[in-house]
């Protein structure tokens, strides 16, 4: 009998022991792999997380357009799923956009009034907006239209005043499609848009990540934002993020390594001071005011444009960077790492810096 | 008093007690499925030693019912005690013994099977190759090391320790990771000046977006959209900033500290593999002039350097591939046939509740049979009367 109570107890701790302390999902998982390879769901941005793979149209691995001819593909965002710059006369631009955010967000007047926000006009009601709402039947489900006419304050209007958006909903995301610009080119491209918008759909799986290229278009290679620069020893080409034009890394001789990155953005880019004031605050320093950058920027030269630079040095990290403002877009340069890493690359940066040709 | 004790936890009436208890938590945790969804109620109903009341907010709670561990390691060790205490060798009793003794294996292997088991998904596009499957109903936060040439470091931190907040703190990370918030299913909304909304974070895409904490996801075929707001702090340093981390973002968001460059995301949780497959063609086969499906095949190159393996398999219905301790199903498929998606399910007691089956129908066959024999041998007795 005694035999069977120890066996009895032993049991007991046994199982309870068992469903006690078998249980580590909170703990960290540490492991080496192989470096990925951007395939078409990473390089596509924000894509339908609502639905577990397996559950058919909810699992969408990105989506496709056709973009009008004259679009020129512009670098993908965190935020875009497609981007786009129109150019008109007289150096008018119109910038596009494709963002899909998950649930409503926010709804269809929330986000019309926001952009009337934008150009500096009033919010409307819901029954304006149903007045002014056009509806186009696309891939996607049923797009509402509008189109918003108006400049901000201190707006350029070669580069602003009209925006055509529309808003889409298969459930369990939003689709923003918008084209904001010289208002007489975005009315020229009305019907560019809503094609544009027709053509958009959920992408095959497997097809080629966005942005998709202008269809047949024998020109569209030589539509992309050309420019040129040689690449310093040591430096090496690794895969561009969404948000990046190239990337580079320089590894020093004590195993740091710094990063190298180029960025173009449509208009100011979010101007000197929101640029500055960001990196500032990658690196733990406080954010400077307007006189304070005036005396932190040189000038410097590129090949055939002039540049500004800053040298910027937190507690740990360092970020040197230049940038100019050609043809109505933003080129931002900038090499971020450890402190002995950038100073490290200091010459090889500025000696890249003076490559750089904007119009080859 | 050990006697006492040990009389309970082998008395019948416990086990009374735990299969109405049982059957009470079956049907209390069917209906709440209507307003929680399967997989929260799998986890605080049957994952777990009590269910919880209130199940949702902070504050005081009570255990209102047991939970599905509790009542089967009662259950189990209710069985195992009156197996031993009773146990009396005899071939007359064989049977019973036996028929117990599946059922032992039976409660065993759930249990194994709800501790070990894990079930996760792999969606191979045509020609994509992969070696690693995914978990739909879990999320991590992976803070990955790229300094190295040709292999990256990865830190995968559970969703269920970023919802408890706090810090986090690991040997292989030379940085804090505070969190700030945790959202276990959201929604983002770009900011807009008239909104009560704020930005998520300081640094990246959540400086320009807004949050929203939403209820979870209750249909067996939608899943949760975590993300979490976390706050990088080197030793000794000032912060670095916050990021927002979602598995809606897609694009990497990169931050440099001790000298290395570091990529965030949140992502559904990933399992590797030790080999690979490559998604070679994916066959969809409909009825002549239907859309009904008639049969779903992927053909596959496994691959697995480490045991020299290089071949090719077809996956279809009822015909899993088995490899290395998982089981590869084909589960569904994707926009125009071009993806497939397999359920990749590794249970290292999958073999269990074949075990019990065999032993439970060997167990009734001896009983009945001995019955039976005993039967006919006292008819045959039985003198003749007439």
């Amino acid at each position: 009998m005694k035999f069977s109570c120890a066996i009895c107890y032993a049991g007991t701790a046994a199982v309870l022991l068992l469903f006690s302390g078998c249980d580590d999902r909170d703990g960290i998982k540490v492991y080496r792999v192989s470096k990925e390879t951007p395939s078409p769901e990473n390089s596509a941005g924000m894509m339908g997380a609502t639905a577990p793979p397996g559950m058919s149209a909810e699992s969408a691995p990105g989506i496709a357009d056709t973009a009008p001819p004259g679009w020129e593909p512009q670098p993908l965002s965190s935020m875009r799923q497609a981007s786009y710059l129109v150019k008109g006369d007289n150096g008018a631009v119109a910038d596009v956009s494709l963002v899909i955010l998950g649930g409503p967000a926010g709804g269809v007047l929330e986000n019309v009034n926001r952009w009337l926000g934008q150009i500096g006009q009033p919010a409307i009601t819901d029954e304006k907006l149903a007045q002014m709402a056009e509806k186009i039947s696309a891939p996607l489900g049923e797009v509402s239209v509008v189109d918003l006419e108006g400049l901000p304050p201190a707006g350029d209007p070669a580069k602003d005043g009209r925006i055509l958006a529309g808003i889409a909903s298969d459930g369990s995301r939003t689709f923003f499609f918008k084209m904001r610009g010289n208002a007489a080119l975005v009315a020229a491209q009305k019907k560019n848009f809503a094609q544009w918008i027709s053509s958009v759909r959920m992408a095959e799986a497997g097809a080629s990540p966005l942005p998709a290229a202008p269809a047949s278009s024998p020109g569209a290679e030589t539509e992309k934002p050309q420019i040129k620069w040689e690449i310093p020893a040591g430096w090496k080409s690794v895969p561009a993020s969404a948000m990046r034009y190239a990337s580079f890394t320089a590894v020093g001789s004590d195993g740091a390594a710094a990063d190298i990155s180029v960025s173009v953005f449509e208009s100011d880019g979010g101007g000197d001071l929101g640029n500055v004031n960001r990196w500032c605050g990658q690196i733990g320093l406080q954010p400077i005011d307007e006189n304070a950058l005036k005396k932190l920027v040189i000038p410097s030269k590129a090949k055939d444009a002039e540049l500004q630079t800053v040298d910027l040095k937190g507690s740990q990290t360092r970020i040197l960077a230049g940038w100019a403002r050609i043809d109505g877009r933003s080129w931002f340069f900038k090499i971020t790492g450890p402190d002995a890493a950038v100073a490290c690359e200091k010459e090889k940066f500025a000696k890249f810096l003076r490559s750089v040709q904007f119009r080859p | 008093m050990l006697h006492r004790i040990l009389d309970i936890i082998s008395s019948l009436k416990l086990t009374i007690v735990c299969l109405s208890a049982a059957i009470v938590l079956v049907f209390v945790g069917t209906l709440a499925q209507v307003n929680y969804g399967i997989h929260v109620v799998q986890e605080r109903y049957f994952q777990s030693m009590f269910v919880w009341w209130p199940m949702e907010g902070a504050g005081a709670k009570f255990p209102v019912l047991p939970g599905g561990h509790l009542l089967g390691a009662v259950l189990l060790i209710n069985l195992i005690a009156a197996h031993i205490r009773r146990f009396k060798w005899g071939w007359s009793k064989l049977g019973i013994q036996l028929t117990h003794l599946g059922l032992i294996v039976m409660l065993a292997g759930g249990l194994f099977t709800d501790l070990f088991a894990v079930e996760s998904f792999m969606r191979l596009a045509n020609g994509e190759t992969k070696n690693y499957s995914e978990d739909s109903a879990r999320a991590e936060l992976a803070v990955i090391d790229e300094s190295g040439a040709e292999l990256d470091q990865v830190n995968a931190i559970p969703e269920s320790r970023l919802r408890k907040g706090g810090v986090i703190e690991h040997a292989s990370l030379p940085f804090r990771i505070v969190v700030k918030h945790f959202y276990q299913n959201s929604q983002l909304q770009m900011l807009n000046g008239k909104t009560k909304l704020e930005p998520a974070a300081t640094q990246g895409v959540g400086a320009r977006v807004g949050v929203i904490g939403i209820p979870r996801e209750t249909a067996a075929n939608a899943r949760d959209s975590a993300s979490a707001v976390v706050e990088i702090v080197p030793p000794g340093s000032q912060p670095l900033g916050t990021w927002l981390v979602s598995d809606q973002l897609g694009a990497p968001q990169t931050f440099f500290c001790a000298g290395k460059k570091w990529r965030l995301a949140m992502r559904m949780a990933r399992y590797y593999k030790p080999y690979s497959l490559t998604l070679q063609k994916f066959t969809h086969e409909r009825y002549a002039g239907t859309e009904i499906a008639k049969n779903f095949a992927s053909k596959v190159t496994l691959a697995d350097a480490e045991r020299g393996e290089n071949r090719d398999v077809l996956i279809y219905m009822n015909h899993p591939l088995r490899y290395r301790g998982d089981t590869f199903y084909q589960s569904g498929f994707e926009k125009n046939d071009e993806a497939t998606v397999l359920q990749v399910v590794r249970n290292p007691s999958f073999v269990a509740p074949y075990i019990a089956c065999v032993i439970v129908a060997a167990g009734l066959l001896i009983q009945f049979g001995w019955h039976f024999a005993a039967f006919s041998r006292r008819r045959k007795n039985i003198p003749a009367t007439a």
